[in-house]
């Protein structure tokens, strides 16, 4: 999904706006890449794979859509045929349809979450969408346009239309393929939450009737939330777009056929194969940039549709890419699929950015945006790594959210620090600088334990508690986990978790026991606190100081010949019980490193030395990043003030000149 | 008719820089209450930090995530230091109504008053100067619509074009615009002020009327006047951020609070520059209606006696 939460990205948002102000705009077109303004042109159908055999995944479904775009009604009419191949073991009478753009009608579960939420959203009527089945039938069957009802197995709302149900009148045998016919209508809404249409974009996701998945011996259907992703079935697409002449269209899959239509529209004829989705997006305005990079598994076309306005950043959305491909390629696993094109909302089209579909990405920028602010960098990374997480692993966003976000933020800290530098990687600026790892402890910190991971997305407390968890703390708990089992063993496992689970919807339960099978530890005690408990993790020096071991002998003069006895107490201030090192450092250079189970709710170390204590730090390699205070992991003895002398001089600074301000008015 | 001439502009300057005393008390005022305001935050941030050597991000470099991990640590009440900062902000705007009085008659007489006379001019018109503030909040009332209005048309072009920079454009007019006609009501109503002390004129309302009508006589004069010097001010204001942010050291301590306190003094300094260099002018311009006038019934005259009382 859009990576930046409603929090994170305002805060971004404001910080960059900010930064702007006072910083130089990256000049335009210094990369290689070369901006054309033409359709994008054909590829090779299944470059990798006209010779193989064996597919990628289990083809579950095949769809087969013609779609005719009315730029000027907003409206995409069309035509569905799905063949669903019945692998679930069983025969099935029962097929559930998700309806994505149903959600954004008034009362539908969607738009009620999103009042709870945010009470002072303004919704407006050019915001409502639809999705309208006309005309359904099975072949082999006949029309079974009136045996349709909607069902809301999540929240029983009677309002909400995003999930239908059809029931055939005789079941499907195992094995066996049903094909569905279907006629319908979209009404795509001004741009919102990743879909719709702004001036004359278009940026088309989760617009056609979608089956559900049968998943843990049941169909898994849930309907459209605020906070809800998507889950389906992989096969392969043939989509049939019918639209202006003048559109220049980006596309999850290949584009195989152009054709000119006597009334001034094209039609654009587009495969995709072992994916679970297909979206598109199109404008007359868009600026077509291509590149290309070779990785393990072959070349991929990379074609970045920039915006008016927004072409200066399209060097750094190649840039990224390249490098994140080359990360990706080599830590986690190949990229199969022979293009990726990422698509660039025009100004105002934010909610259309950041998001990810099987080879199509969003991404998010500014027409002036500071080279130090690495906000399209890191978009872009980050729903590039979707293709992984959601695209190839394909796991259940409904109910494992972090399984898709919460890895692939954790990954994102991994390559925004590699390409970008670890303190660096979101903010680089002389004045000012800030790493990814740091970002996402600052998004869990946001609402830290309202929550365990593990809770079905609509069931959090809010949207802000889902994305500070399911993001944030999800990448934080990997970070600190890097501490149990180190970075490499980590990387590994994810890399095995991809290899083997790949084309399949695996669960929490598979990745916990990779990473265990892997790391050939036992985790359980660590998983169940961080991912499916609440618990906080904060330890603090409670005490340090040295004491003079004879004072009750003043007339011993300590500097020559004393000795000393020091006490550092640690306290687990949290419940999460967690094994720390403390660091505790000598005035003659000497340190002591003591490990501590965290079992009890303080420790006391004495030690008699002829040396006094400096310091004592409690995680000295500053990896156990769930600790909510560093602040308080660590303490010196003689005090340094120069940090809150420097924080005093900006805050008297501001408010000696706000003063100012104010007083222009006496 | 007097005119802004580079003499009256280095002459405001020249005041500035003789009746040092005024910048300074104002300083000072300023400083004082910055530094009580954020006393309570400092010892706070002092707690978390002076012993913490998780404090060294915030020392080489300054590390966002850090400062932000500080924010919202339950023992660092954020929220109460920008009350506090509001609050010092607001006194100090209480402080410069009470003080401009002085001030314009400091500057206005041309001589070196002592204190008690200063203080006598700024209790003398401090009533006044509320009223006088009253009404400019009244007067910015249109401004504040014409900034949402602007607001409007421009989230309605850039609803509207294909490319961003249409309203982007339209903001940069419409921002110079918004600070250019406070600009105007500001000279308008330093004019009330100087004509205020210079005429003992107890009527606000009277004061505005007759400041209107030379603003509207010697517009040019009197803007240009005030906007080079508010020009200077940015611009310094400007150069030394940059300075700050660019060119010292992350770890300096004294450097950066130098600077900041220099730019703050700049910022006084300019908008007492103002302040002299219209009274200068409004003196000029008295000076020329005298020599063209057959008789001429000078202004009550403001005390200058010598008091015992210490000078300012």
């Amino acid at each position: 999904m859009e990576r930046p939460l409603p929090n994170r990205r305002q805060m971004r948002i404001g910080i960059v706006l900010a930064l702007a102000l006072t910083c130089v705009a990256e000049p335009a077109g210094s990369g290689q890449a070369t901006p054309t303004r033409h359709a994008v042109p054909p590829a090779p159908i299944a470059a990798r794979g006209a010779a193989k055999e064996q597919t990628l995944s289990t083809r579950v479904v095949a769809y087969q859509i013609d779609a005719r775009l009315d730029t000027a009604k907003h409206t995409i009419a069309a035509t569905e045929t799905l063949r669903y191949k019945n692998l679930t073991g069983q025969p099935q009478k029962t097929f559930p349809f998700h309806l994505y753009l149903n959600a954004f009608q008034p009362q539908s579960t969607f738009m009620t979450e999103e009042h709870r939420d945010n009470p002072d959203i303004d919704w407006k009527p050019e915001h409502f969408g639809a999705i309208t089945i006309s005309h359904l039938e099975v072949t082999g069957v006949g029309d079974l346009t009136n045996e349709m009802r909607f069902i809301q197995p999540d929240d029983h709302n009677a309002a909400d239309r995003t999930v239908m149900q059809i029931e055939l009148p005789r079941a499907v045998p195992a094995g066996a393929e049903v094909e569905f016919k279907i006629a319908f209508n979209d009404k795509l809404p001004e741009v919102v939450a990743r879909t719709g249409y702004l001036r004359d974009f278009y940026m088309v996701g989760q617009w056609f009737p979608k089956v559900g998945v049968w998943w843990k011996g049941a169909w898994n259907c849930h309907q459209f939330h605020n906070t809800t992703e998507f889950f389906a079935d992989f096969g392969t697409f043939d989509v049939n777009v019918t639209l202006p002449q003048n559109e220049i269209v980006g596309a999850g899959g290949d584009l195989v056929a152009s054709m000119n239509n006597s009334d001034g529209t094209k039609t654009l004829t587009f495969h995709s194969e072992d994916v679970h989705d297909f979206s598109w997006g199109a404008s007359p305005s868009f600026t077509d940039v291509e590149d290309s990079w070779t990785g393990s598994a072959g070349t991929v076309k990379l074609h970045v549709l920039m915006s008016p306005g927004n072409l200066a950043s399209a060097p750094r959305y190649i840039q990224v890419l390249k490098g994140t491909l080359a990360l990706y390629d080599q830590w986690i696993g190949p990229y199969p699929y022979d293009r990726l094109t990422v698509i660039d909302p025009p100004h105002g089209g934010y909610q259309a950015g950041g998001m990810e579909y099987p080879t199509l990405i969003t991404a998010d920028t500014y027409w002036f945006m500071p080279k130090g602010a690495l906000l399209p960098e890191l978009v872009t990374q980050h729903e590039f790594g979707h293709q992984y997480w959601y695209g190839m692993v394909a796991t259940n966003e409904f109910e494992e959210a972090w399984l898709d976000e919460g890895i692939n933020s954790y990954m994102e800290t991994k390559g925004m620090d590699a390409l970008y530098g670890k303190y660096t990687s979101e903010f680089n600026f002389p004045f000012l600088q800030m790493g990814e790892d740091d970002s996402q402890r600052f998004s869990y910190l946001q609402k830290p334990d309202t929550d365990p991971i593990t809770r079905f997305a609509w069931r959090f407390y809010d949207g802000d508690a889902y994305g500070a968890i399911t993001y944030g703390k999800t990448a934080t708990v990997l970070l600190t986990l890097e501490k149990i089992i180190g970075e490499e063993t980590l990387r590994h496992a994810l890399h095995t978790y991809f290899m083997r689970y790949r084309y399949t919807h695996p669960t929490g339960e598979d990745f916990i026991k990779t990473v265990e099978e892997v790391s050939g530890k036992d985790l359980r005690w660590y998983f169940d606190q961080a991912i499916t408990g609440t618990q906080m993790l904060d330890y603090k020096i409670l005490d340090a100081h040295s004491d003079a071991l004879e004072w009750d002998q003043p007339e011993i003069a300590w500097k020559d010949a004393g000795h000393y006895r020091t006490y550092v107490t640690v306290q687990r201030k949290g419940d999460f019980v967690f094994p720390i090192d403390v660091k505790v450092t000598f005035d003659d250079k000497q340190s002591v490193t003591e490990h501590w189970d965290g079992g009890e709710r303080w420790v006391r170390y004495v030690y008699d030395r002829k040396s006094q204590l400096v310091s004592a730090e409690i995680d000295p390699d500053h990896q156990v990043w769930l600790d909510r205070d560093l602040f308080n992991n660590s303490y010196i003895v003689k005090a340094d003030s120069r940090a809150t002398k420097k924080l005093s001089n900006i805050l008297g600074f501001v408010s000696e000149w706000m003063a100012q301000l104010l007083a222009w008015l006496a | 008719m007097a005119d802004a001439t580079p003499r009256t502009f280095f002459s405001g300057a020249s005041l500035v820089w003789n009746r040092q005393r005024v910048l300074w008390l104002i300083y000072v005022v300023n400083f004082v209450l910055a530094y009580f305001a954020t006393r309570g935050t400092n010892e706070r941030i002092a707690a978390i930090l002076d012993h913490s050597l998780a404090a060294d991000q915030l020392v080489h470099g300054f590390n966002l995530g850090a400062a932000s991990s500080l924010a919202i640590n339950p023992e660092f009440p954020f929220g109460g230091s920008v009350s506090a900062s509001l609050l010092g902000a607001t006194l100090f705007t209480i402080f410069t109504i009470f003080a401009t009085g002085g001030i314009l008659a400091t500057y206005y007489s041309g001589q070196r008053l002592h204190a008690g006379g200063f203080f006598e001019a700024c209790g003398h018109h401090f009533w006044r100067f509320v009223r006088l503030t009253i009404y400019l909040l009244i007067v910015l009332i249109p401004v504040f619509i014409l900034g949402g209005i602007a607001h409007h048309v421009y989230d309605r072009i850039d609803k509207q074009s294909i490319s961003p920079m249409p309203a982007v454009h339209f903001l940069e007019a419409a921002i110079v615009v918004l600070l250019l006609l406070p600009i105007c009501i500001r000279v308008w109503f330093d004019m009330a002020q100087v004509i205020a002390v210079a005429e003992d004129e107890r009527r606000m309302h009277r004061a505005l009327r007759r400041a209107a009508a030379l603003l509207r006589h010697n517009f040019f004069s009197l803007y240009w006047l005030y906007l080079r010097v508010s020009l200077i001010a940015w611009i310094v204001f400007a150069a030394g951020l940059h300075i700050w942010m660019t060119h010292l050291r992350p770890e300096s301590i004294l450097a950066p609070f130098l600077l900041s306190q220099f730019l703050i003094i700049f910022w006084q300094a300019c908008r007492l520059w103002q302040r002299a260099s219209e009274c200068i002018w409004y003196r000029e311009h008295q000076r020329a209606i005298a020599v063209s006038a057959p008789t001429y019934d000078p202004p009550p005259a403001i005390s200058q006696e010598p008091l015992a009382a210490p000078t300012v």
